[in-house]
């Protein structure tokens, strides 16, 4: 499954005062990879939906931080 | 004062009833965007009168859930005992 992490590498200047960070990264919305919604997704049950916030697998988002990945 | 403890049917009923009215919120705002979704709504019906069943059951058992006409009242009027639905 595609990770919704998404890395860059930041220019690093030879003038940094502190250690570079070499690769840094961010979370997208799993929202953004799907345009209109297409009828007739797979959903959650109730009970489950309303635990991890959303009807549809497709958008479930836990925004795990870096570490637990 | 005593303080008055729900029984523990009470808590799992309004669980039941946060799931359904989540669901129900979801195909709502689903429902904006996709007006001629059949399947959408035929199931935004079927739980709409599971939200009405569970919404009987719990006002039988445990007095008004909504106020201003959305709920009958008891007699007497029961709404200011507490605890409301949203502080239990």
């Amino acid at each position: 499954m595609y990770t919704l992490r998404k890395f860059y590498e930041p220019y690093v200047s030879p003038f940094d005062p502190c250690p570079p960070i070499r690769v840094k990264s961010y979370v997208t919305p799993p929202n953004l990879y799907m345009g209109f919604q297409p009828p007739g997704l797979e959903q959650y049950s109730a009970r489950e939906a309303l635990q991890k916030g959303t009807l549809w697998k497709a958008f479930y988002d836990p925004y795990p931080s870096k570490r637990e990945e | 004062m005593s303080q008055k403890q729900l029984p523990k049917e009470y808590y799992e009923l309004l669980e039941e009833l946060q799931a359904v009215d989540f669901v129900l919120v979801e195909l709502t705002l689903y429902l904006d965007t996709h007006p001629n979704d059949y399947e959408a709504i035929q199931q935004f019906n079927e739980y709409a009168k599971m939200k009405k069943q569970l919404k009987k059951r719990y006002e039988k058992e445990y007095g008004p859930l909504q106020q201003y006409g959305n709920s009958y009242s008891n007699y007497p009027w029961d709404w200011k005992d507490a605890p409301w639905p949203w502080q239990v």
